[in-house]
């Protein structure tokens, strides 16, 4: 008994002892076989990610050159394809007061010292308001839109704490040049003012502004009028200036200054004071500037038709008010001798002659009722005369004052549209600030008959070469114009010493390219202008240093023996007899 | 046996599948690499392009129309071309041509009629691809093939300015002296000259040179002529 159930409790032991080994056999092979199916999956995954990145993630996320080259906002060009308006990374000047660690100066120097040599890189900084910004805690930008050259004499300071992002900004390579045409862009990207407002749209698609948008400015022709303006202003310690040069075929505007100007780069201090557009927004009384438009209307109606007759240049009273000229001019004067001379009094016989209704047809259409023409949003309504009937007509003393230039009010714009119209061959065209292919110039419409525009191109020459424009006669170029000095209204009348002076002119007077028109807001009687105000002392002499820089580049060369035949009535004038 | 075929068949199969895949795996990786090589090259373009623009922006800006002008005023004083630095056409140009004065050097002259003989024997026109020689000599080569060189060119030439310099600057005593030495240094090469002359008018210059050797007299006239022909 005792053996049976020793036996039978070792062959259970034995049995057991080969089941464990059977188990932990099977146990290892299990692991083994997990540890070599993690492998496998590991290598699996390993070679499918490999193929996955070799096949279909090689890539970075592609993006087209074009699309890459494209900029943020379009490119404004002049007419020769000269920049002035473009988007691109430039450098701006940020101030980190961190950049040193939160405790302690951010700065090695004192703000002071740092402000002082920031000057000397950026003469037009203000230096409280630099050292008022570097000695505050605060980051912000010292300066947006810094050269690279500038940026390198910054960083040769040594201080940490002024740093160069580098972000997508507007530039105008040429600084104040053509800002009240070109506008700027405020700091949420919105185009202001001038072609940056007006083209907004365009300058931001995607389709267009890959390519440049160019203006009708020559950037060239705009430095030299800016610059002749900005010296007659000083010259004559005016209060502001305003010129435009406007091709006389197709209405383009090659030129278009108003002094005092803002620099478009510096858009946060872009007053309103500057900003304001005065060739286009604001409007003057232009003055004697009328009187050949006044004359060409008479002629173009059949009222005159002997420009030898003589009309009364005696002062006259009419509803209470006297028309009288600067000085007295005689008793007589003829039509050639009025304009020379510049007579209120024959203009206004002239202008009665010829009838309020006729008068004021042709200023309608010379667009003299309407704002001007042109793409920029700043444009002055004129201060058109009220009519005194049902009808509309002006009454007898309004159409006199009106013939020269006086109680109505328009922009200079609106001048230099009307010269066009009166040199070009009689043909009224909307100035534009777009580049006009010449196959597709507006047709226009038709204010003068040619043959009254040809005798206009004459008289116009004949007071520059004889007459009260004599400054602007630049030697070869065929000046033609007529001077303007008006008295400026305020204080319930005309104020005798605010002057608006105007010069509105055309060249080459043969064959009439361009009108040139100068003004000056307020000039003073100064040593440069011999003791005068009037235009023939200061305006004048703008254009005449105007045209001689400007008409080389414009294709007019100057030719001495080349003139508009004034042979057939340069006998109705005498000789010196113009002052 | 048939079995161990088929077995070696289908593992050449796998094999091959497996070939191809990885040839595939490859090519896919090459392309992809290329890609990003090209997109590599893409980007460093549009970095270039963008720094250009900065650059010339830079540019424009430093020489803008009131930088320019402002050192027009300090440094360069540049001004607009005025009316009397214009011409218009030949007849304004030749306005400024004045009669000589007393005492004004002689215009140069130079005779005219051997030019065509000297242009064409020194400075062939055309020249014959094949032989290196110029067509017209290749033409004449018949008669005399070896006689048209540069020697007798030059001979021809010292010939005739011979008589040239000798009236000009001659009295008419030594005229035929320094015509006869100059015949005397290439009397063979004229003579070789005036065989290979063929135009009329070569010839009568050769004529009037040797005649000019022997009669001075015929020599200065024949010079004067050309003298008169150039001034004309």
């Amino acid at each position: 008994m005792n053996t049976m159930t020793a036996s039978t409790a070792l062959a259970s032991g034995r049995v057991r002892l080969a089941n464990v080994r059977q188990i932990a056999l099977v146990t290892a092979k299990i692991r083994a076989l997990w540890v070599l199916a993690a492998f496998v999956f590991i290598t699996f995954i390993a070679i499918i990610r490999i193929g996955q990145l070799g096949v279909s993630q090689g890539a970075p996320e592609r993006t087209s050159m074009a699309e890459a080259l494209l900029p943020s906002r379009g490119e404004i060009t002049d007419r020769n394809g000269m920049a002035l308006a473009r988007a691109f990374a430039s450098y701006s000047l940020w101030f980190n007061p961190k950049a040193l660690g939160a405790a302690g100066s951010p700065l090695v120097k004192t703000p002071g010292e740092i402000a002082r040599a920031l000057m000397q890189i950026f003469p037009d900084a203000d230096y409280d308001e630099l050292v008022r910004r570097l000695s505050a805690n605060k980051g912000g930008y010292l300066r947006r839109r810094v050269l690279p050259e500038e940026a390198n004499r910054v960083f040769a300071l040594g201080e940490p704490a002024l740093e160069f992002p580098r972000e997508e900004q507007r530039f105008y390579p040429q600084g104040s040049l053509a800002a009240h045409v070109l506008g700027y862009v405020d700091d949420e990207g919105k185009g202001k003012v001038g072609m940056e407002s007006v083209l907004e749209q365009r300058l931001l698609d995607p389709a267009q502004r890959g390519t440049p948008t160019a203006l009708s400015i020559d950037a060239r022709v705009q430095g030299a009028l800016e610059d002749e303006l900005a010296r007659g202003m000083t010259d004559t310690k005016a209060k502001g200036a305003a010129g435009m040069i406007l091709d006389v075929d197709t209405g383009e505007v090659i030129a278009l200054a108003s002094l005092p100007s803002f620099n478009p780069n510096r858009s946060d201090l872009a007053y309103d004071s500057l900003v304001s557009n005065r060739v286009s927004n604001e409007r003057y009384e232009l003055g004697s500037t009328f009187k050949p438009i006044t004359v060409a209307a008479a002629i173009d109606a059949g009222v005159i038709t002997d420009l030898a007759v003589r009309y009364s240049a005696v002062p006259f009273k009419i509803g209470g008010f006297t028309i009288h000229d600067s000085h007295n001019l005689g008793a007589s004067l003829n039509v050639p001798e009025a304009l020379i001379q510049s007579s209120n009094v024959v203009t206004a016989h002239i202008a009665e002659k010829l009838g309020g209704p006729a008068l004021r047809r042709t200023m309608m259409q010379l667009g003299m009722n309407e704002r001007p023409t042109i793409e920029l949003p700043a444009r002055g309504f004129p201060l058109w005369p009220r009519s005194g009937n049902a009808a509309g007509d002006w009454s007898e003393i309004t159409t006199m004052t009106v013939s020269y230039g006086h109680g109505i009010a328009v922009t200079p714009l609106h001048l230099a549209a009307a010269y066009a119209a009166l040199v070009n061959g009689g043909i009224w065209r909307p100035a534009t600030l777009y580049k006009v292919d010449p196959a597709h110039v507006p047709a226009g419409r038709r204010v003068f008959q040619a043959s009254t525009s040809a005798r206009m191109r004459q008289l116009l020459r004949m007071i520059v070469a004889d007459g009260t424009g004599r400054q602007a006669n630049a030697y070869g170029f065929r000046v033609g114009g007529k001077t303007g000095s008006a008295e400026k209204a305020g204080g319930g009348g005309y104020r005798k010493t605010s002057l608006i002076a105007t010069f509105a002119a055309a060249f080459p007077m043969d064959k009439p390219r361009y009108v040139v028109i100068a003004m000056l807001d307020e000039p003073q009687a100064t040593q440069a202008t011999s003791g005068q105000r009037t235009a023939a002392f200061n305006a004048a002499p703008i254009v005449g240093r105007v045209v001689p820089r400007i008409g080389p580049m414009l294709g007019v060369v100057p030719d001495a023996t080349r003139d508009v035949d004034i042979s057939d009535i340069s006998p109705l004038v005498p000789r010196g007899a113009a002052e | 046996m048939i079995m161990k075929a088929q077995r070696f068949r289908s593992i050449g199969w796998l094999v091959l599948l497996a070939l191809c895949a990885v040839a595939v795996m490859v090519l896919a990786f090459r392309v992809n690499a290329l890609r990003s090589q090209v997109m590599r090259t893409e980007a460093k373009i549009v970095a270039m392009r963008m720094e250009e623009l900065y650059l010339r922006t830079e540019f424009e800006t430093r020489a803008n129309q009131q930088q320019l002008r402002d050192w027009n005023a300090v440094e360069f004083g540049y001004v607009a071309p005025s009316a009397g630095q214009y011409l218009e056409n030949e007849r304004q140009l030749a306005q400024f041509a004045r009669p000589d004065g007393p005492g004004a050097p002689e215009p140069l002259r130079v005779a005219s009629l051997d030019d065509a003989l000297v242009a064409q024997a020194a400075f062939p026109a055309f020249v014959s691809p094949l032989s290196g020689k110029s067509l017209a000599e290749e033409a004449s080569a018949q008669d005399a093939p070896d006689l048209a060189d540069h020697d007798a060119a030059k001979a021809a030439l010292a010939v005739t300015l011979s008589k040239v310099r000798t009236v000009h600057e001659g009295s008419d005593a030594d005229a035929p002296k320094v015509a006869k030495s100059q015949a005397k240094l290439a009397p063979k090469s004229v003579l070789l000259a005036a065989r290979t002359a063929d135009v009329p008018g070569k010839r009568k210059v050769l004529a009037a040179a040797q005649l000019g050797a022997t009669k001075p007299k015929t020599a200065k006239q024949a010079s004067t002529t050309s003298e008169a022909r150039s001034s004309k």
